[in-house]
């Protein structure tokens, strides 16, 4: 399995119960998985602790063979090779969209920065906004810059959490369709986190379905609680 | 928990970063803990002499000064925020900010300026003798003793009361004002029955910031003879020559602060505030016509000229009158050594300022939130409580070190290395000034959502290269703040300085305070000028900032 989760478990607080209880499930390689869950169920949590921004207080992670998570193992999330394409983007607004792309591309020379910042721009149809800072983007320009910044380095498995909860009715429709376009050209890991069953429907293969991040069911035929 | 996961974590936070950040908290805490430490140490005869016959009197002084200051500041300036805030009348604009100018001016050089101004053949009374012939009679309207500290302090203390309040009503008081317009509020009822309760929090950490400033201050006390907690540590210590009396006495003065803590608490206690944040809209000011329009416009004024304009103008008189007196080589000396005190003091601030900002915002927890009360209990900690628990320390640290420095620096054995050293100065200044940088920085980091700095660690970016490329680029006008505001408190500062400066190192604010008491009122001028226009232009920085 190219991601194996078994038994995770995480709290925020002791006094809390926990958010998410001994949860395990698997992914494989260039599967896109859509987990969905209603608010507080756990499903950003989950992405989270993949991505190595939380610590779990048991269980263990494996990404491509490889323990990230474990009892006395801990890789940081700067070394785990994990892309993210945030809720509210977090582009950051001092660079233009041609640096944000380029942010995570410092293991490249110069000319294979450049080869690679062209095809992502290519890729996300956004050439002649190179030079532009995000707050001179549309919404699902952002959204764009965001999962080419993310996809940039060619991370072992691209998370997506509510990518779509920011643009409105009319543009979601056509950004999905992209957005499951570039995926595929990509050919991308993707584990994607929505509360709606619209979104995840639009674009991956299978779904979760979870409730305080307790395994309730899979694939599109079950039946979301 | 299990035990291995737990120490997974430690392994995990333990960074840099982190074990600097708590080298600096333990800096900042140690000084006061040696000074609570003095409770448990033998009493000399010293102590019991001032427990007899001179504790009840400097509580007292202390009390009555905290008493009528905080009452009076507290006032001048909400009232004043709130004819700013909920009114249009001329000049409205300029008063909003000149009616902050005032804290450009430290309080000790207020005292002798307009306890000359009063005096006798002060510019007054001579200015109705000669013009008027009018005689005061002797003692109605000169500034001194008890009442001149009151006057002094109110008029430059109430700033800090009218810049929270004035925010809180711009900011947060909108609808509510509205609301009550609607159901027939007039204009004073509006101030008593709305102003004045919902900003009981403005109100209460306005006063905290004076009466803190009060309980610190040596300058004005000491020179209109007022006897305090703060002038007493002093007379105990240059006087006595007793560090063991002078330190219990700061330890009372602590008792003294953390009693006003809990009473703070009791206030806010089951109080609920800032229900209104996210509806944050400008307040639509009423306009003023006739007579109400001239009293506001009045009101502004005569604080403005009492609390500025007239010891300012008074200064610049007495200064071309002195300056090639005392324009000597060694009054350059004194601007470098308040420069360089200053600028070293607050960049050591901003720099550990930063790194707690950075610690408390990238781990939130208990133990975090302790570390930023950590970071900012100087402010509220006196200079002179500062200055006995850095002179303490440096004094061990010298006993202890001592088998060393000959061998290392080729001194004789037994010598005062660090505590004869400008270290110690700028470490009192660190330590009282640290809440100035923290909570600038602090509030910046409000501002940058930490999905940002999430979102570079996921591209593989380093903690390090995540600092200096995303967040640094985005809070540098906080940190711009922080450091303003530092750099201004440590030129003003006069207490810390007297009691830890090596020997022979003056700066502008200890050599006018020399000028001052050894009533050489015109020779002072000049330097007092000098220090109101650097701390104006450190104000004038964060103003500007402050509104970007």
């Amino acid at each position: 399995m190219f991601v194996d989760i078994q038994n995770l478990s995480f709290q925020y607080s002791k006094k809390q119960q926990p958010v998410i209880d001994r949860f395990s499930f698997t992914i494989k390689k260039g599967e896109i998985v859509g987990i969905v869950g209603a608010s507080g169920s756990g499903k950003s949590t989950l992405l989270r602790l993949l991505a190595g921004l939380e610590d779990p207080t048991a269980g263990s992670i494996e990404l491509d063979g490889r323990l990230i998570v474990g009892d006395n193992t801990y890789i940081e999330a700067e070394k785990r090779g994990v892309g993210m394409v945030f809720q509210n983007y977090a582009l950051f607004p001092h660079l233009t969209v041609s640096e944000n792309i380029c942010f995570g591309l410092h293991k490249m020379k110069r000319p294979e920065k450049k080869k690679r910042l062209n095809e992502m721009l290519e890729l996300v149809q956004l050439q002649e906004f190179a030079k532009r800072y995000p707050h001179e983007l549309s919404g699902g320009q952002q959204q764009r810059v965001a999962l080419a910044r993310a996809l940039a380095p060619s991370p072992s498995i691209l998370l997506m959490d509510e990518p779509f909860s920011n643009l409105d009715t009319n543009l979601k429709s056509l950004i999905r369709m992209e957005v499951r376009d570039i995926l595929q050209k990509a050919n991308s890991t993707c584990l994607f986190v929505s509360h709606d069953q619209a979104d995840v429907d639009a674009i991956c293969d299978r779904i979760i379905y979870i409730d305080c991040a307790t395994y309730i069911g899979s694939d599109k035929e079950s039946i979301p609680v | 928990m299990k035990t291995s996961i737990w120490l997974r974590e430690i392994r995990r936070r333990a960074n840099s970063w982190f074990i600097i950040t708590m080298l600096g908290a333990l800096v900042i805490i140690m000084p006061v803990a040696y000074v609570v430490l003095s409770f448990f140490q033998p009493t000399g005869e010293n102590w019991e002499h001032i427990k007899e016959f001179l504790l009840a009197d400097y509580v007292k002084g202390s009390v009555i000064l905290v008493g009528s200051v905080g009452f009076l500041s507290t006032t001048i300036g909400l009232v004043l925020a709130w004819i700013v805030a909920a009114y249009e009348f001329p000049l409205r604009k300029q008063f909003k900010w000149l009616l902050i100018i005032p804290l450009a001016i430290p309080p000790y050089i207020a005292a002798y300026t307009y306890s000359t101004m009063t005096s006798y053949t002060g510019v007054i009374q001579s200015l109705f003798r000669n013009y008027f012939d009018y005689q005061f009679t002797p003692g109605t309207i000169e500034i001194m003793s008890l009442r001149g500290a009151v006057f002094v302090l109110t008029l430059f203390l109430y700033p800090y009361v009218y810049m929270i309040a004035l925010n809180y009503f711009e900011k947060q008081s909108a609808s509510y004002i509205e609301s009550a317009k609607t159901l027939g509020l007039n204009g004073f009822q509006m101030f008593f029955r709305l102003g004045l309760p919902i900003a009981r929090p403005a109100i209460i950490a306005g006063s905290m910031l004076v009466i803190f400033e009060v309980l610190s201050d040596y300058g004005v006390a000491s020179f209109f003879g007022v006897r305090t907690i703060s002038t007493a540590i002093f007379q105990t210590w240059f006087g006595m020559y007793d560090i063991n009396a002078a330190m219990r006495l700061a330890a009372w003065l602590l008792v003294i602060i953390l009693g006003i803590f809990m009473l703070e608490r009791f206030l806010r206690k089951g109080r609920k505030y800032d229900t209104n944040v996210t509806q944050s809209r400008p307040l639509a000011r009423k306009k003023l016509r006739g007579w109400t329009a001239w009293l506001a416009f009045l009101s502004c004024s005569i604080v403005f000229f009492s609390a500025f304009l007239i010891p300012f103008v008074q200064l610049i008189y007495w200064s071309l009158k002195t300056y090639e007196k005392v324009w000597r080589a060694d009054f350059i000396t004194l601007i470098t050594n308040s420069l360089v005190a200053a600028l070293i003091g607050a960049l050591i601030i901003s720099f550990f300022a930063i790194l707690a900002a950075r610690t408390i915002n990238l781990y939130p927890s208990a133990s975090s939130n302790l570390l930023a009360r950590i970071m900012t209990s100087g402010y509220a900690v006196p200079g002179a409580v500062v200055a006995i628990g850095v002179l303490a320390l440096f004094i061990t640290l010298d006993e202890k070190l001592a088998f060393i420095y000959p061998k290392l620096l080729g001194v004789e054995s037994g010598s005062l290395v660090l505590s004869m050293s400008i270290a110690m100065l700028i470490t009192g200044y660190v330590i009282r000034f640290m809440a100035q940088g923290f909570n600038s920085v602090e509030s910046g980091y409000t501002k940058v959502p930490p999905s940002y700095r999430e979102a570079s660690f996921l591209l593989g970016r380093s903690m390090t290269y995540t600092f200096w490329k995303v967040e640094f680029p985005l809070l540098r006008g906080s940190i711009l703040i922080g450091f303003a505001l530092a750099f201004l408190e440590i030129m003003k500062e006069l207490p810390l300085t007297l009691l830890l400066r090596p020997f022979n190192f003056d700066t502008l604010a200890t050599r006018t305070y020399q000028y001052a008491i050894d009533e050489r009122i015109y020779e002072a001028a000049p330097s007092s000028l000098l220090l109101i226009c650097l701390s104006i232009l450190s104000v004038i920085i964060i103003l500007r900032f402050e509104e970007k």
